[in-house]
């Protein structure tokens, strides 16, 4: 995989999260776990987990991945990233193990190189993190009925609802409503979607009396340019920049928030939307990709269409607040590790059968 | 005889299922039952289940579905026919489980109380139905041997759909309609869409002969419990004395009609001037039935002509003693049915319109059920392929093999101008040397080489790579049934007969509300002949069942030249009138006219019309 313990970002959860299901099956004695990066420094493993340190150059990673798995003789190989599939599928197919290949979303949007779609095609299972991503890949497989099963994004029980003003004072908001984003600064036009918040933020301050602040959690080579629009639009003082904000002080943050809005064209899941829901806070996104999955196409967060955004915004602001304790309860329903758990293992048990 | 459907929200992730949808895709189907209709929800509102009713067996509305066994642990939905319901209601009883009904719909329930899964195997009939089991929370479905029931489902990674059409499940609205392009591909290769695959990407076919389960948050693939080349294969081994076929069949076809007679309604019967549908009546006779009403079409345009089925029906009826309903259709009524008849078609499909009229007719005069003689041809060796595609095979199989041979006499046949008159001798050579590569030659209308240029590229591409035509012809051959008749069979009846006779009997006979049984498509009596198959023609094969009666057939029926249930199709469609008197000895080339109109109208009916159209080479 690319990168799991140690990693930021969505696809570092996700695996993290599948890995230490895994390792939970009774049948599961070891899984050994070769990463490409771990910038942060490597927290306790679960039991039965062994990460290698990160290994950057593609050809050197191939390499020990071969060694690594000549010497352990796995029964499964977990293919953690499309890129990932030609070397897993020659493990596999070397070692006879069964393999297992995880699509996380935006990489099966495009037409993908037959070099990466042969090996979804010879997976035993293909784990999907939503039913648009399932989707992807029914469209482009060369199989009458690709062996999918859609697995997806769990919350880690540190999102929880709490205290609200005291994460507002936390924040130094007083009064004002905030609309939060968590996610990083991409340089893709319109991609997570700071700009469409941005630009309703003066229309929306002169609506709602008690004014309107949007914090901007999240890094990247965007935020210049995102800046400056909030300056051309005179709304500079409405904007935060937070820059990164470190897991642990997500809850808070999303506590903080009246909204999480996060109108991004570009989710494959869009985790941030669960973790926002799993602590009580109202989330809006559009009708794209694996979005819709997140938000449960409507009934737990606001799923609207593009052009329907900017309305739909400006009405959840001025909506009577939701009830934080149901919201959170029925994220975890859905979504909660113990949903996410069983259909690991119930995969297991499907490749065991 | 009825239409079900259902909506199972098994993904802990998913929502509820909206009984909006379950409404709509329910009442899409209001003519498979216009007597009655019910719905069914679990407690927990992650699965619901509809129906609608067409009253046969039991006709009280105790029998109505969903239905529910006494603890309300097992509830089902079930379109079909189960023949040999009373012999499993007696072993039922005698293990200790009660009825409230006579309807077959109750048998199924407990019998999957007692035999779970395993229960397929004991069924005779036609059937597509789903179980829920409130205690395991887990859905079975299950679809008779041969097909002749539908059932599509669908699957979107959170929540499981299926239903007895493809268009209710669209009619539904959660649906996606992409278009599937195995089933473009296959449509213009085989005049009707080879299952698993439909019209759309997002809905499939569960094959004939399969169950599936859907437990603890995940769907099985469909397992296969029977197919057509097991019965044949296991049948070969049990070749020893041929002597007995002449009174085995008549006494195995007897059987089977006496089965197919079952109910609490008049059963009528189709009848050609063929010899399935004529022994049938006289078998009917012999089964007791006293009032026989035989239904025959008639065409001005064949009046004086071989095809012309009335005069040798009306001999047959009078034979018989049967009351005959000549029913006459024009050009004019074809074209105004038509736009009905487009909607209706579930899937398109080259054929179908002669089933539309005579399921017209039967309806007009009041029937509600009638017996037919499709599959004679599969079952006896009636058709020509079954001499055709051994003698290709024997005589092909060496030279196909010669490098560049295939790649000469395509250049040959072009050169000669055959290729013109005939497009698929350009792949005799590549084809003909193996028994899938021959029956594809002999069924299909186009070739995939054809195809190119004329469906895209991507889409032409794609679709092959699903397909796996030639892949999924063999499929139907495995296991080998054992001798040259066998393995046409087993091609016959899952292919052709499946995906397209069967399934046009399916959609026409029910938008008239009307239930069609098929004799002579029952997996007993194909067990039964199974041992005869591979000698079947010599045995004397059809003509044996033009004598099963006890009054055998006229002398008349036998010597006339086959010509199949058809209707001046090529005459009638607007398009093919222009071009008729060049083609007008080239059947083939009118069908192939007819496909390309028959998807046009499809896609211009479908939601997702404007992808279908695109991708189809007919602009509407």
């Amino acid at each position: 995989m690319t990168d799991a313990y140690g990693g930021y970002g969505g696809i570092a959860q996700y695996n993290r999260d599948i890995l230490t299901a895994l390792a939970q099956g009774q049948i599961v004695t070891q899984i050994d776990v070769m990463v490409r990066l771990a910038p942060d420094a490597a927290e306790t493993l679960p039991e039965k987990i062994n990460q290698a340190p990160p290994i950057k150059g593609r050809v050197a990673y191939a390499f020990a991945a071969l060694i690594k798995a000549l010497q352990t003789r796995p029964q499964l190989v977990f293919s953690g990233h499309i890129y990932h599939g030609p070397l897993a599928k020659l493990i596999s197919k070397l070692t006879g193990a069964k393999l297992v290949s995880q699509l996380h979303g935006t990489e099966i949007w495009d037409q993908v190189k037959p070099v990466h779609l042969e090996p979804l095609d010879q997976s035993d299972r293909v784990l999907c993190v939503s039913r648009h991503t399932k989707s992807c890949l029914d469209r482009q497989s060369q199989l009458a009925q690709p062996n999918t099963l859609v697995i997806p994004n769990t919350v880690d029980a540190a999102f929880t609802v709490g205290d609200t003003q005291q994460a507002k004072a936390k924040f130094g908001i007083e009064g004002e409503k905030v609309i939060l984003t968590v996610a990083r600064l991409d340089t893709r036009q319109g991609y997570k979607g700071h700009d469409r918040i941005i630009r309703e933020l003066s229309h929306l301050n002169s609506t709602i009396s008690e004014g309107v602040i949007y914090l901007v959690a999240g890094q990247g080579p965007d935020l210049p340019r995102l800046a400056s629009l909030a300056r051309e639009l005179g709304v500079a003082d409405k904007v935060r920049f937070m820059g990164k904000v470190p897991i642990d002080g997500l809850p808070d943050l999303y506590r903080a928030a009246d909204l999480f809005a996060l109108p991004s064209t570009g989710e494959g899941f869009g985790i941030v939307f669960l973790e926002a829901m799993a602590c009580g806070t109202h989330a809006i996104g559009l009708n794209i990709g694996g979005a819709p999955d997140a938000l449960a196409d409507g009934e737990l967060g606001i799923c609207v269409e593009e052009s329907e955004f900017p309305a739909a915004l400006a009405k959840a602001l001025q909506a009577p607040p939701v009830d934080p304790i149901a919201l959170s309860n029925a994220v975890r329903a859905r979504f909660g590790r113990e949903a996410f758990t069983e259909r690991v293992l119930g995969l297991l048990s499907t490749l065991n059968s | 005889m009825c239409g079900i459907n259902g909506i199972f929200a098994y993904h802990p992730a998913s929502s509820s299922p909206q009984e909006g949808e379950l409404l709509r895709t329910r009442d899409a189907m209001v003519a498979r039952g216009p007597d009655g209709q019910g719905i069914f929800w679990n407690q927990k509102r992650r699965i619901g289940m509809g129906h609608r009713r067409l009253a046969i067996q039991d006709l009280s509305d105790r029998a109505n579905q969903p239905m529910h066994c006494p603890h309300q642990r097992f509830s089902i939905v079930f379109n079909g026919e189960i023949y040999n319901c009373s012999e499993l209601r007696r072993e039922l009883i005698a293990q200790g489980y009660g009825f409230r009904t006579t309807s077959d719909t109750e048998v199924l329930l407990q019998l999957y109380a007692s035999d779970g899964s395993a229960m397929v195997a004991r069924l005779r009939g036609m059937f597509a139905f789903a179980i829920w089991d409130n205690q395991q929370e887990t859905l079975f479905l299950a679809r008779d041997p041969y097909g002749i029931k539908p059932m599509y489902i669908s699957d979107d990674g959170w929540t499981f759909r299926f239903a007895s059409q493809v268009k209710a499940l669209l009619a539904g609205g959660n649906i996606g309609n992409e278009p599937e392009p195995a089933g473009i591909v296959g449509f213009h290769i085989w005049g009707s869409i080879p299952e698993p695959f439909t019209l759309y990407r997002d809905i499939r076919a569960l094959p004939a002969g399969h169950t599936q389960l859907i437990r603890n948050g995940h769907v099985e693939a469909p397992k296969p419990y029977v197919s057509i080349a097991d019965i044949l294969a296991s049948g070969a081994q049990r070749t020893s004395n041929l002597d007995g076929f002449q009174h085995d069949l008549r006494q195995a076809a007897l059987d089977s009609v006496k089965a197919h007679l079952i109910g609490d309604v008049e059963v009528g019967v189709f009848l050609s001037s063929g010899i399935d549908s004529g022994a049938l009546l006289g078998l009917m006779r012999d089964a007791g039935q006293q009032r026989v009403r035989a239904l025959t079409l008639s065409f001005a345009e064949f009046v004086g002509t071989q095809e012309d089925e009335t005069p040798l029906a009306s001999q047959v009826a009078a034979h018989y003693g049967a009351e005959h309903i000549v029913r006459k259709v024009t050009q004019s009524e074809f074209q105004a049915d038509l736009p009905n008849i487009m909607l209706a078609m579930d899937q398109p499909s080259i054929d179908g319109i002669n089933s539309w009229f005579i399921s017209k007719a039967a309806k007009e005069v009041g029937l509600k059920v009638v017996l037919s003689g499709t599959g004679g041809d599969e079952l006896l060796a009636g058709y020509s392929s079954f001499i055709e595609v051994p003698n290709w095979v024997k005589l092909m199989r060496g030279p196909s093999l010669i490098p560049g041979a295939a790649a000469a006499s395509r250049f040959l046949a072009r050169l000669s101008g055959i290729g013109v008159a005939s497009p698929k001798s350009l792949g005799f050579v590549e084809f003909s040397g193996t028994y899938e590569g021959s029956y594809l030659l002999r069924r299909g209308l186009f070739l995939p080489r054809e195809l190119q240029g004329f469906l895209p590229p991507d889409v032409l591409s794609l679709g092959l790579k699903r397909l796996g035509l030639l892949k999924r012809i063999s499929s139907s051959l495995q296991p080998d049934p054992g001798s040259a008749i066998g393995r046409v069979c087993a091609m016959e009846s899952a292919n052709y007969l499946r995906n397209q006779l069967l399934r046009d009997a399916d959609w026409a006979s029910m938008a008239h509300s009307l239930e069609l049984r098929t004799p002579l498509v029952d997996s007993v009596l194909l067990n039964q002949m199974a041992p005869y198959m591979p000698k079947i023609r010599a045995l004397g094969g059809k003509a044996t069942l033009a004598g099963s009666p006890s009054r055998p057939l006229p002398e008349e029926v036998l010597v006339r030249r086959k010509t199949g249930f058809v209707v001046p199709l090529s005459k009638w469609s607007h398009m093919e009138a222009k071009n008729f008197a060049a083609n007008a000895a080239n059947k083939g080339q009118a069908s192939r006219q007819w496909a390309l109109k028959v998807i046009a109208a499809q896609a211009k009916d479908a939601e997702g019309k404007a992808q279908i159209i695109k991708q189809s080479p007919i602009q509407v």
